[in-house]
């Protein structure tokens, strides 16, 4: 039997509800979880699933999301013979502007004609788990469908196994056979295809706004969530720094936190994400807090439901507090209260 | 292609002080510093320094550091011209040629320097802890026009017996070499880094190679017959960390210095990085029963219990009720619930049951090596003692 599959990364998506966090990225560049970007999630599952052809279909403000993904060392699709490719839509924003769109395939359709994988998975680029495509391919193969969809508690994940030999057939015939999404395929119920769904039943997280990013990322703070998003066997890989252990100093005082490499930690850190190269000074006590890359936060402050994005710098004596529902997000770069010399 | 300098990096050491920590690796492979392994060190200051083009020599327990060296990517070395290569030992006609010393080691690979065709060959060891910028040695070799240049440090009075001291005039050229002397006359002690002229290297390696009393060894040999032949070999001095992490003590004691509040090596430097094969993990997860604090942890450790003043390398596992205390744990460690560590070094990959005790004699100021042996003695230690207990 002929397992293998072509994996398509729609990253078009762009939702105003996480607007402060998407100001100079795409939604797929999302740092999560302490080292990660949302893309690593999805992308780490196609690989761990044996794809090695993998392609993403950014939109907007994709800088960051090319920075991050590189050649595609990180996740081993660095090859001579498929690997990682980016096709940016040549379109501004329009009506075809939606999950799935066969015009932003239709766009770089040779991608898909040189493909010789016999399935396709595709896939959203911001749907946080880690799930092993085989099954769902093994699922749909065997029940003889047309499209199988990935849903969770009912919910369609925006995750789709077909065989590319069809996908190609919608592709090309978009504009005249109605079907200008794989959403319509699946749902408008006017095709003679066999619609499948896959029930996944493990963990799940969709990042589309500011308070599921908030929730999700405290999420992690559980051993039954990490310990299903990050097994030893199927690991999530994301660009690698060169930074040094995370440093604890005599003042530190660390509760329930998942911290990344590369900080220097002098304050009281509790129910936090911290990102690579942090630094919190000392008597500063930081609760529900996500820290992003490079953030610093001076002495004597207290932060309470905040998230700091990228090289957020905060002075001392400074104190911001959100609430669970409403944290305060401070955009990258930005600068709060006086900056001492160090 | 033709280079100006080319490293030529020691890596075959067995480090036999090192005790069990090198049964299965080179002393180069053993872990430093909660994430890295010794010779990165050296590729770092080889790749921050501008020099491209490393030849690896290796011969002890090769595959951890082969693999982990692999085409150099981590250090930025995979080049199309130059990069770093690995140089071990290899079979000539009827007999396999074993590296017998230091320049032996180099003599056996002057092919792979000749491709190259370099006006200076830097001459390294992959066994030492410090940070160094090359490229200002070579100016100085450069300048001063020698035929070698030896960078050396100065070391305690009472410690420069243990160290193969360079006796120097006014001008730093060197006039004397004495090998661990009784009566030191200096305190400059050789870190073994040296940079020769490329005509002088293969002249006196020939040389060096035809003597049959020769140990062919850098320190022992080499250099007392470049000073004899009134060579001009000139100190150059260092000043910085440098630490030889030659025994079990020395290891603990390079990794509690990382501790200090401004450690005399800073990792977190940004203008000088050491790089190493990063190893994917998640980030740690500190749970809410844990307290760690004076500490360094990486990536991918998991911490229930009181860590204090200690080195947790990738991967380990502390469990719930655990106090560690001045303890370097290496990668991938799992250490139970109720277990109690003090002044020890835990290896890769070790499993410490539930409710150990490990201390070592304070009195005796010894560092523990905490090895699936040392655990079975002290177990029938501990029934004897249960055993005689019972008996009276």
């Amino acid at each position: 039997m002929n397992m293998s599959m072509l994996g398509i990364i729609d990253a078009t998506a762009h939702s105003q509800n996480i607007d402060d966090l998407i100001q100079n990225r795409s939604m797929a560049a999302i740092p999560f979880g302490g080292r990660y970007r949302l893309i690593d999630f999805v992308l780490s599952n196609l690989v761990n699933s044996g794809v090695d052809s993998v392609a993403i279909f950014p939109k907007y403000q994709y800088r960051s999301l090319m920075d991050h993904l590189g050649s595609g060392k990180e996740w081993d699709l660095n090859r001579k013979r498929d690997g990682l490719f980016f096709f940016p839509s040549p379109h501004l924003h329009d009506e075809y502007d939606e999950f799935g769109s066969f015009r932003q395939f239709k766009d770089h359709f040779d991608y898909f004609k040189r493909s010789r994988q016999e399935y396709t998975v595709i896939t959203n680029s911001h749907t946080v788990c880690n799930i092993d495509f085989c099954k769902v391919l093994k699922h749909h193969i065997e029940m003889g469908c047309d499209v199988t969809e990935i849903t969770k508690e009912g919910n369609s994940l925006q995750m789709y196994v077909l065989k590319t030999s069809l996908l190609k057939d919608l592709i090309s015939s978009y504009d005249n056979n109605g079907f200008t999404t794989l959403n319509q395929v699946v749902n408008e119920g006017r095709s003679q295809l066999n619609i499948c769904e896959y029930a996944y039943n493990g963990y799940v997280s969709v990042i589309d706004s500011i308070q599921s990013y908030f929730r999700y990322s405290l999420d992690l703070l559980k051993p039954e969530v990490w310990k299903e998003l990050f097994p030893k066997a199927a690991p999530i890989y994301t660009k690698v720094k060169d930074e040094p252990p995370t440093k604890y100093l005599k003042s530190s005082y660390v509760r329930n936190s998942m911290i990344a490499n590369g900080c220097r930690i002098e304050g009281h850190v509790e129910n936090s994400i911290i990102f690579r190269a942090v630094h919190i000074g000392k008597d500063t006590v930081i609760k529900n807090g996500i820290i992003m890359q490079k953030s610093t936060v001076g002495e004597n402050c207290v932060l309470d439901n905040v998230i700091l994005d990228k090289d957020v710098k905060i002075g001392s004596h400074e104190v911001l507090k959100g609430t669970m529902e409403h944290p305060i997000v401070l955009r990258k770069g930005s600068v709060q209260g006086v900056l001492i010399k160090s | 292609m033709k280079k100006k300098c080319v490293a030529m990096l020691l890596a075959g050491g067995k480090g036999s002080r090192l005790s069990s920590l090198t049964k299965n690796l080179a002393k180069p492979a053993v872990p430093f510093g909660g994430k890295y392994r010794i010779i990165d060190f050296t590729l770092s200051n080889c790749t921050n320094s501008g020099i491209d083009t490393v030849g690896v020599l290796t011969q002890y327990q090769p595959l951890v550091l082969h693999s982990y060296i692999g085409i150099g990517s981590a250090w930025d070395l995979d080049r199309k011209n130059g990069g770093v290569t690995v140089l071990p030992p290899y079979a000539e006609s009827s007999e396999v040629k074993w590296y017998k010393g230091t320049a032996s080691a180099i003599y056996q690979n002057l092919n792979y320097l000749e491709q190259y065709d370099p006006e200076y060959v830097l001459i390294l060891s992959g066994d030492h802890i410090y940070k160094m910028d090359y490229s200002k040695m070579l100016d100085y070799h450069v300048e001063r026009n020698a035929d070698v240049s030896i960078s050396v440090i100065e070391v305690p009075w009472e410690e420069a017996n243990r160290f193969g001291i360079m006796n120097t005039n006014e001008q730093m050229e060197v006039v004397e070499f004495d090998e661990k002397p009784q009566n030191p006359k200096n305190n400059l002690a050789s870190m073994g880094v040296y940079i020769f002229k490329w005509s002088v290297l293969q002249e006196y390696l020939e040389m060096d190679e035809r003597n049959p009393y020769s140990s062919n060894d850098f320190g022992k040999d080499v250099i007392p017959l470049l000073i004899e032949e009134k060579k001009k070999l000139v100190a150059y001095p260092y000043k910085g960390y440098w630490k030889d992490v030659g025994t079990v003590k020395s290891l603990w004691e390079a990794n509690m210095d990382l501790l200090k509040d401004d450690p005399e090596l800073n990792l977190f430097s940004q203008d000088w990085r050491i790089y190493s094969v990063n190893p994917n993990q998640p980030p740690q997860f500190i749970s809410a029963e844990a307290e760690v604090t004076d500490s360094l942890v990486n990536e991918g450790c998991v911490v229930y219990g009181t860590v204090q003043h200690s080195v947790l390398f990738q991967g380990v596992t502390v469990g719930k009720d655990t106090f560690l205390k001045k303890c370097v744990v290496m990668p991938d460690a799992v250490i139970g619930n109720n277990v109690y560590i003090e002044n020890a070094i835990v290896p890769s990959g070790m499993t410490i049951e539930d409710g150990t005790v490990i201390r070592s004699n304070p009195e005796l100021e010894e560092v523990l090596l905490v090895t699936p042996d040392y655990i079975r003695q002290q177990q029938v230690a501990a029934r004897d003692a249960e055993v005689t207990e019972k008996r009276t």
